[in-house]
């Protein structure tokens, strides 16, 4: 125990001093910074570009009207009011295309228009507007003929049917966005923390170091000492940044519109963000446990690639199933259901059915045992790959080698 | 002299009992015995493959052996009572750590309270002259001395058994004879210290005791001088400026050695008076006495297949 202490400090020591490991980590919490300060930001210096009278900016763009009378070009001001529209009687494509106006709308009547610009934007969406006014004045022209009061006719039109949705579940389309934030974090986590485990432990075996490490301490406390400081550090870095984000969003919460990204990100519940840390924690342990075992047979750090990629296949296909699911809206899925009860899937899967459906209390116990247990199994196998492989130069051992060398070693 | 906390002096008999050890289909140790005890060096010789790291391992328990015991004073080897240091022939630490850190955490592993490991390894790092790299990353360091910095680890903990698996390789002069003193305080404290090497002369010079391992089995052991006397004392070795005319006067008896000696090999033990007696008569002699066979020859003729 004394040993596992001093070899979980030595080695988590390495990592909150790794240069990489605190740049990262420095670097996300930036990111984070800036995109949840956004919102502020921008409304800050856009309030100094508009001032509060609400009155146009006086650099505007030009869109052209031709064809139409009065009661469109103030229609359209009135839609589009960062554009100063004009009516004109001349052509329409040479001053947009000699610049001196942003877009033009020609018009053949009320219902058949054309919209003019010189490069359309993705985003530019004028001529939906545009149909969309045009519309409005053609019903309105239409029902004001068939003889309805224009007042009466505007009623008509611009009544809306008020409707509201109460998801007696939980709401997908809501949580889709922290739940698949969630599993990547998890994904990525897993996966580099997992690496680099298992790069520590041939970096070790190459430089030789671990011929006297192997003689001064236990290889079990070495493994479970070297695997429960990488995922300290994960979770360090984990509750750094997911941390910063809670912290920053929340300082930022009244500029932050409601229902955009940014809330649909942050508003989770505390009792998944437990879930969370529950799976990642023995997720970690199980893959990490993985790694460092065929870290200990690789002679070379070249090897590490090859020997890992097994391992790392099993992880993405799991993560490839849950992501799958997600997008395809049945997170309850024979496959899922079956990958939540598997140790290298379920920290991904049944994670994913907490957060986006209601699986039964039994199907959670029963999935964290599992994987519990697989856990502790897999980290004492791994211990004992480990106490073989360090010692193992020259040629990498096939699996069947380890196994008879793995059964010998019990005897 | 460098002391830790001074530990009582224990008297103690390590010895490895018909150990055998096979790994896979290789039978790698065949009833390796030796018997080793405190405040003598013992030299563990063999040719590369002979089991010489295996044997070590076994002793140091980073594995079983498949049969056979290892004792100290008559009971099993109990590792938390008996402090080994160990040397290992393949050196390295990490590279990119900083020395003193590596060394607090090795010496940690092995049972030190994090204040006296710092205050033993600063000790040592003096002791060899390495105090200003104390703070550096140990790959900045030279070779000669990254191997310095690794004897610290075989030595911090103030272990009773020390084993030194070729500890001269790679050592220039005066690093080598700052390595013998550290050696022969160590033995001189009471330590048992275990060379393993293929530089017999460092052998010769410390070692009491010896054993040959031949591929798996011990060849020959025991104490290195009465391993000597058991050779035929029927050659007597010769320093002499008439070596010409001794050979003249001895037709076919005698050969010239490596180190400029005469080697006359007699008719038998009991011509040894006889014969220094015409020596001392009829030539200029510098000196005469029994020949012995060096540990070189010793090695060569149990290690060889």
């Amino acid at each position: 125990m004394e040993q596992f202490r001093k070899i979980l400090k030595f080695e988590l020591k390495g990592y909150l001093t790794n240069k990489v490991f605190v740049g990262v980590t420095c670097f996300l919490v930036a990111v984070i910074f800036l995109v949840t300060f956004l919102p502020r930001l921008l409304d800050f210096f856009g309030s100094d570009d508009t001032g509060d009278t609400g009155e146009p900016p006086e650099e505007r763009e030009v869109m052209l009207v031709s064809g139409g009378d009065e009661s469109v070009r103030t229609a359209l001001a009135q839609a589009f009011p960062e554009y100063e529209v004009r009516l004109t009687e001349g052509g329409v494509k040479s001053p947009v295309t000699g610049g001196e106006a942003a877009c033009a709308v020609e018009l053949r009547g009320l219902s058949d228009f054309t919209y003019y610009v010189d490069n359309l934007g993705i985003y530019d969406t004028n001529a939906q507007l545009v149909a969309e006014v045009l519309t409005g004045l053609y019903r309105l022209a239409a029902l004001t003929e068939a003889g309805v009061a224009p007042e009466r006719a505007e009623e008509i039109l611009t009544t809306e049917v008020s409707f509201d949705i109460q998801s007696l579940g939980v709401d997908q389309g809501q949580n889709f966005f922290y739940t698949y934030v969630m599993i990547f974090a998890l994904y990525m986590v897993i996966l580099l923390y997992g690496q680099m485990v298992a790069t520590n432990v041939a970096t070790e075996k190459s430089s030789r170091a671990m011929e006297l490490l192997v003689t001064s301490a236990d290889p079990t406390a070495m493994m479970f000492g070297k695997v429960t400081a990488s995922c300290l550090a994960g979770l360090a870095q984990l509750v750094c940044v997911f941390g910063s984000a809670l912290l920053f969003y929340n300082l930022n919460r009244s500029f932050v519109e409601d229902g955009g990204i940014l809330s649909l990100l942050f508003d989770m519940p505390p009792s998944l963000v437990a879930y969370m840390f529950l799976f990642f924690i023995l997720g970690f342990f199980i893959y990490a446990f993985l790694y460092g075992a065929i870290g200990s047979t690789a002679s070379k750090l070249e090897d590490i690639n090859t020997s890992v990629m097994p391992v790392t296949m099993i992880f993405i296909a799991g993560f490839f199933v849950v992501v799958f699911s997600m997008s395809g809206g049945s997170v309850d899925n024979p496959l899922m259901t079956v990958c939540s009860f598997i140790p290298f899937a379920s920290p991904m899967a049944m994670f994913t059915r907490i957060a986006m459906s209601h699986p039964a209390p039994w199907e959670i116990g029963l999935s964290v045992a599992i994987l519990a247990a697989s856990c502790a199994g897999i980290g004492v196998l791994a211990a004992r790959i480990y106490r073989v492989g360090v010692l193992l130069y020259g040629t990498k051992p096939t699996p069947g080698q380890i196994l008879r060398m793995l059964k010998k070693a019990k005897n | 002299m460098i002391s830790a906390k001074p530990k009582g002096v224990i008297h103690l008999i390590l010895a490895l009992r018909d150990i055998h050890k096979s790994f896979g289909e290789k039978k790698v140790l065949t009833g390796v015995s030796f018997t080793a005890e405190s405040g003598k060096a013992f030299g563990l010789l063999g040719r590369n493959g002979a089991g010489k790291t295996t044997s070590i391992r076994i002793l140091m328990g980073v594995f079983p052996a498949d049969s056979g015991e290892v004792l100290t004073d008559g009971r099993p080897l109990d590792h938390k009572k008996v402090g080994i240091g160990y040397l290992p022939e393949e050196r390295g630490l990490y590279p990119k750590k900083k020395i003193i850190d590596q060394l607090v955490y090795f010496a940690q592993l092995k049972g030190m309270k994090t204040q006296d490991a710092v205050r033993a390894c600063d000790r040592w790092l003096e002791r060899l002259g390495m105090s200003e790299y104390r703070d550096k990353r140990l790959d900045t360091l030279s070779k000669g001395n990254q191997q310095k910095i690794q004897l610290v680890t075989a030595l911090a903990h103030d272990p009773e058994i020390v084993i030194l698996d070729e500890p001269f390789s790679g050592l220039d002069p005066i690093n080598a004879m700052l390595l013998k003193d550290v050696v022969k305080e160590e033995i001189g404290r009471g330590k048992i210290v275990l060379f393993s090497s293929h530089q017999m002369s460092y052998i010769e010079e410390f070692c009491d005791a010896i054993a040959i391992l031949n591929k798996g089995r011990v060849a020959v052991t025991g104490d290195l001088r009465a391993i000597k006397r058991e050779y035929p004392r029927d050659r007597l070795a010769i320093r002499s400026p008439e070596a010409g005319r001794i050979a003249a006067a001895f037709p076919g008896r005698t050969e010239q050695a490596e180190n400029g000696e005469l080697i006359l090999k007699l008719e038998s033990p009991a011509e040894k008076m006889s014969a220094l007696r015409r020596l001392s008569e009829s030539f200029d002699i510098d000196e005469a006495r029994v020949f012995e066979p060096s540990l070189n020859d010793i090695f060569a003729q149990y290690a060889g297949d």
